[in-house]
């Protein structure tokens, strides 16, 4: 079964070629990477699968139905939650009105219908736990977090709300090798949940250390689509860093 | 170290300070600075000493108040407390003049005169309850806006608190419950303008108001109107704005050739609207109400035709004077009716002899 | 290990969340002014001084409440000063042209000036031109509108008295009335202004609404991205300083039972340092509602209290810049030590 699978999708801004002939498969239990340089077009993908915006060729299938995605909300109803970089949450609020934020539980009738803080509190705090992350307090603001924290109360946030397809977007990328770790073991325990993972990154070492299929994408199309049985690190290391590009850029920097 | 000679004396100035600082260059430039603005704070010291006023300023002015400062209570009543509160704006010179009435009263009858004011209504009502529940002896108060005030006022007379209404407000002021009203019904003063301008045998007017929505200010170009046999035209300006209000009276007078009179409705406005005249060629005949100094001296020389007086100061002085009397005889002035303080009309020969009063702030 | 963690957080919890709290610096700066003018000023402290006091704070406070709310949500509105005069303009010109029963023109009044203030809301979120400048807008055109419009049907600067109206009484007594308690008399408005500070923290706290407000201020874009409608909550916000607009816009009216057309101008910013004075975040996402009406308080407090102690008026606004430098230094300071505690 495929969660989400984009063929051949193309996206166009004006005159402006983003993104060209893009195939993508996500599976349940599997994470796929998708790697590229910056401008690569990794960002047009994710608007497109995040449903910010529409795709303008090819077809995406949810679930083996084709589909367009007009909204975030969209998007979110069909199971696929989006992790961004840097706006994924709210600094100054709450852990656990972060954590709930657009999907907040009520109780009580008609004009007394309230937030149900307890619950939240306690939903916040078991949901982290069963992740992993151990939090002294909920109640801090989530801006006290380190960066590393609050992508993983992001992505509990994802899990726990029964997302399907989990998309993140260079979740290491601001970040330092210890917490890079921390953040792949909750990738991984996400994967291990059920989930079908869409890791993007431009770090190769990251997304063969958690990957099972590999997207490579150069200045808007695709130059490559592995599963983790066609390549190796270090092939895909070339592959990213561009290949020729390199050995141009090694001549160059050759001294004279 | 400096580039000329130029810079010698204040460099001995500066010297001790510098010492210390050689060597380095942003020291240097410290050291420059100072010696900069040590010449420049040397050089103006010398300069107002060299060339020092033998009339006006500051020294005048203190002289004035220290013969102010004795006079001493002309009464032995105990000590009231009076509290005025007004429709000003900050920094208004109209309500300058009254207050300093009102003080010099307050001398004279052993009066602790408060002084308070909002150009907002509600405010204004607000500053009054709190004077009630301050428990002063008399209160004195404008009705620009009579309606906010209404409340207000009534509650000081249940609080047994004398009420005398200054400036505004002479159609309500009785109703109200006030025990008299001193100042100038804004119509009446119009109609002065009205017969002045007929009398100068104008024949096209410009009503020049300054204060969108101040309902005195079109009761008095309503007056002019009235009695004005020629014909009157309106003019909004943006009043604490003074390059638009020129600019607004210049392009009328440009656009209209045949107005031969300009009537501004405060004195400040008059000296704007003899610039924007010359800068127009007009040769209209600029009138105002209200007078301050400025206004005095361009009466004498001729550059206005004629202003007239509503005597600011005098509302300040009769509002605590006939609190005094009440207070200490029941004495009440009026008999019923507002006590008028204007219209007076000045000319030119006239404003030779108020020119000393404008200046000292009580005119 | 969870329990340990549970213990200490119990036996820091009290005083932390204490200083965590928005308005904890405007209510020392509050409790501050009042120990000075209990001292300086004679009968400061008298019940009645103390209820002309809470009504010139409760005047603010009903406008302070929601443009507190609105700042939480990141924007501000300059046209809340005139809209209160517009509502009171509409609500008076409307019973008195239609010779119509005074609670038509009230019910008129709020539609148009929940109108207003969704024309707000929906030009900052369509346009995405910021705040200020959509406001600034609303705020001259709605000044000329006061006084052109009254000009033009009532032919003076100031409307008709209504106070000879059927619905008048029943009007005054919700908007304008006077209640005496214990001998001492209080105005309604205090009543309207505490329900509205209950009702904003009870939204702001305690519902879904309330979670998008501090998230829309806090994190636009992270907001959009979960779901949150931002352009629904922010147009809801600019509604609701239009509501507050409305309480006293006929507060006005019928207390004075006719209404200046052109003032107002300039309360907006009075209304927006009485929500920074307490606690708000000029940049949104912080703040309470309880702050904002502390910083109501500190104000009415001061423009009276200068009044009692007889001094010369004229340094008011000297006080008022000081006092909103102090406040909003001692609550970067509070929650700065509030941030090292944790």
């Amino acid at each position: 079964m495929t969660l989400v699978e984009l063929t051949d999708v193309s996206k166009h801004y004006g005159t402006v070629r983003a993104l060209e002939g893009v195939s993508l498969e996500v599976h349940p239990g599997e994470i796929t990477c998708v790697l590229g340089d910056n401008g690569a077009g990794k960002s047009t993908l994710i608007k497109i699968v995040a449903g910010l915006h529409r795709h303008d060729g090819g077809t995406l299938s949810i679930e083996g139905e084709e589909t367009t995605l007009s909204s975030p909300r969209e998007a979110l109803d069909r199971g696929i939650a989006t992790v961004y970089q840097d706006l994924a949450v709210v600094p100054l609020m709450p852990v656990w009105r972060n954590f709930f934020l657009g999907s907040e539980p009520r109780k009580g009738k008609g004009p007394f219908k309230r937030l149900d803080t307890d619950l939240m509190r306690r939903t916040t705090r078991e949901a982290l736990l069963r992740m992993g992350i151990d939090l002294r307090d909920v109640d801090q603001p989530i801006g006290t977090l380190s960066g590393g924290e609050r992508q993983c109360v992001a992505i509990a946030r994802a899990v726990h709300f029964g997302a399907k397809v989990l998309v993140l977007d260079e979740p290491t990328a601001a970040l330092g090798v210890k917490q890079s770790g921390v953040v792949l073991k909750y990738v991984a325990a996400a994967r291990d949940e059920g989930l079908g993972v869409v890791l993007i990154t431009h770090n190769p070492h990251h997304a063969y250390l958690v990957g099972d299929r590999f997207v490579l994408l150069r200045r808007g199309t695709m130059v490559g689509n592995y599963t983790r049985d066609d390549i190796t690190l270090d092939e895909l290391t070339q592959q990213m860093a561009g290949g020729s590009d390199l050995e141009a850029l090694r001549h160059e920097l050759q001294r004279s | 170290m400096f580039d000329t000679g130029a810079f010698g004396a204040a460099e001995l100035i500066t010297g001790p300070f510098r010492t210390y600082e050689h060597g380095k260059k942003g020291h240097r430039l410290v050291a420059r600075f100072r010696t900069w603005a040590v010449m420049a704070l040397t050089g103006a010291l010398s300069m107002s000493l060299a060339a020092c006023s033998s009339t006006g300023g500051k020294r005048a002015e203190d002289a004035r108040k220290a013969a102010a400062a004795q006079g001493r209570a002309a009464v032995n009543t105990p000590r009231w407390t009076f509290a005025m509160i007004t429709h000003s704006g900050d920094g208004d010179t109209f309500w300058d003049i009254v207050q300093s009435g009102a003080k010099q009263a307050a001398v004279k009858d052993n009066i602790n005169f408060l002084y308070s004011h909002d150009d907002q209504a509600q405010q204004q009502a607000q500053l009054v309850d709190a004077a009630v529940d301050k428990k002063v002896d008399g209160i004195i108060v404008t009705l620009a806006k009579p309606d906010a005030m209404k409340a207000a006022v009534a509650r000081a007379e249940k609080a047994g608190i004398p009420v005398v209404t200054v400036n505004s407000g002479s159609e309500e002021s009785k109703a109200f419950g006030a025990l008299t009203h001193i100042g100038q019904d804004e119509t009446i003063a119009g109609e002065a303008v009205g017969d002045e301008l007929n009398r100068r045998g104008k024949k096209k007017a410009l009503c020049v108001l300054h204060e969108q929505g101040n309902v005195g200010h079109e009761q008095r170009c309503d007056g002019v109107a009235r009695a004005f046999r020629g014909t009157l035209q309106k003019l909004y300006v943006n009043g604490t704005d003074m390059p638009d209000v020129q600019s607004a009276i210049e392009a009328k007078l440009q656009a209209d050739r045949s107005i031969d009179s300009v009537v501004t409705l405060g004195a400040p406005y008059a000296d704007t609207a003899v610039k924007a005249r010359s800068d127009a060629g007009s040769k209209a005949e600029i009138d105002t109400f209200d007078l301050n100094a400025q206004v005095a001296a361009e009466l004498k020389n001729g550059t206005l035709g004629f202003a007239v007086d509503q005597q600011p100061y005098l509302q300040g002085y009769e509002a605590v004077d006939l609190l005094w009397a009440y207070r200490y005889n029941g004495d009440v002035l009026g008999g019923g009716k507002p006590v008028l303080t204007g219209p007076q009309i000045i000319t030119k020969d006239q404003a030779s002899a108020l020119a000393a009063y404008t200046q000292r702030g009580t005119r | 290990m969870s329990t340990a963690v549970d213990e200490r957080i119990l036996q820091s919890s009290p005083l932390k969340k204490l200083l965590a709290r928005p308005e904890l610096g405007s209510v020392v700066g509050a409790l501050a002014v009042l120990l000075f003018f209990a001292f300086a000023a004679d009968g400061f402290l008298n019940a009645s001084s103390l209820s002309t006091v809470l009504y010139a704070s409760s005047t603010i406070g009903i406008m302070a409440v929601p443009v507190a709310l609105l700042m939480i949500g990141g924007e501000f509105d300059l046209s809340a000063g005139v809209l209160v005069t517009s509502s009171a303009l509409v609500s008076s010109m409307f019973s008195y042209q239609m010779t119509a029963n005074t609670w038509v023109g009230v019910g008129v009044s709020l539609l148009v000036t929940l109108a207003i203030g969704a024309f707000n809301g929906f030009m900052l979120t369509r346009t995405g031109l910021p705040s200020f400048i959509v406001t600034l807008g609303t705020f001259l055109m709605l000044t000329g509108v006061n006084l052109g419009f009254t000009k033009l049907i009532d032919g003076t600067v100031s409307t008709k008295t209504i106070g000879d109206m059927e619905g008048f009484p029943s009007a005054h007594a919700l908007f304008a009335s006077t209640l005496t308690v214990g001998g001492v008399d209080f105005k309604v408005t205090i009543l309207w202004w505490l329900g509205l500070v209950v009702l904003a923290s009870w939204i702001l706290l305690r519902t879904r609404a309330g979670n998008w407000i501090f998230a829309v201020g806090g994190n636009q874009d992270a907001a959009r991205a979960v779901g949150v409608p931002v352009a629904r909550t922010k147009i809801g916000l600019y509604m609701g300083v239009a509501f507050g607009a409305w309480i006293s816009g006929q507060h006005l009216l019928f207390s004075f039972d006719a209404v200046q057309s052109g003032e107002g101008v300039g309360n907006e910013l009075i209304y927006i340092i009485a929500a920074v004075i307490g606690g708000c975040l000029i940049t949104g996402g912080y703040g309470s509602a309880i702050g904002s009406a502390v910083g109501a308080l500190l104000f009415g407090m001061t423009s009276k209290g200068i009044v009692f102690a007889e001094w010369n008026p004229d340094w008011f606004k000297f006080f008022l810049g000081a006092m909103l430098l102090l406040a909003t230094l001692l609550n970067a300071w509070v929650k700065k030590r509030a941030e090292a505690n944790k």
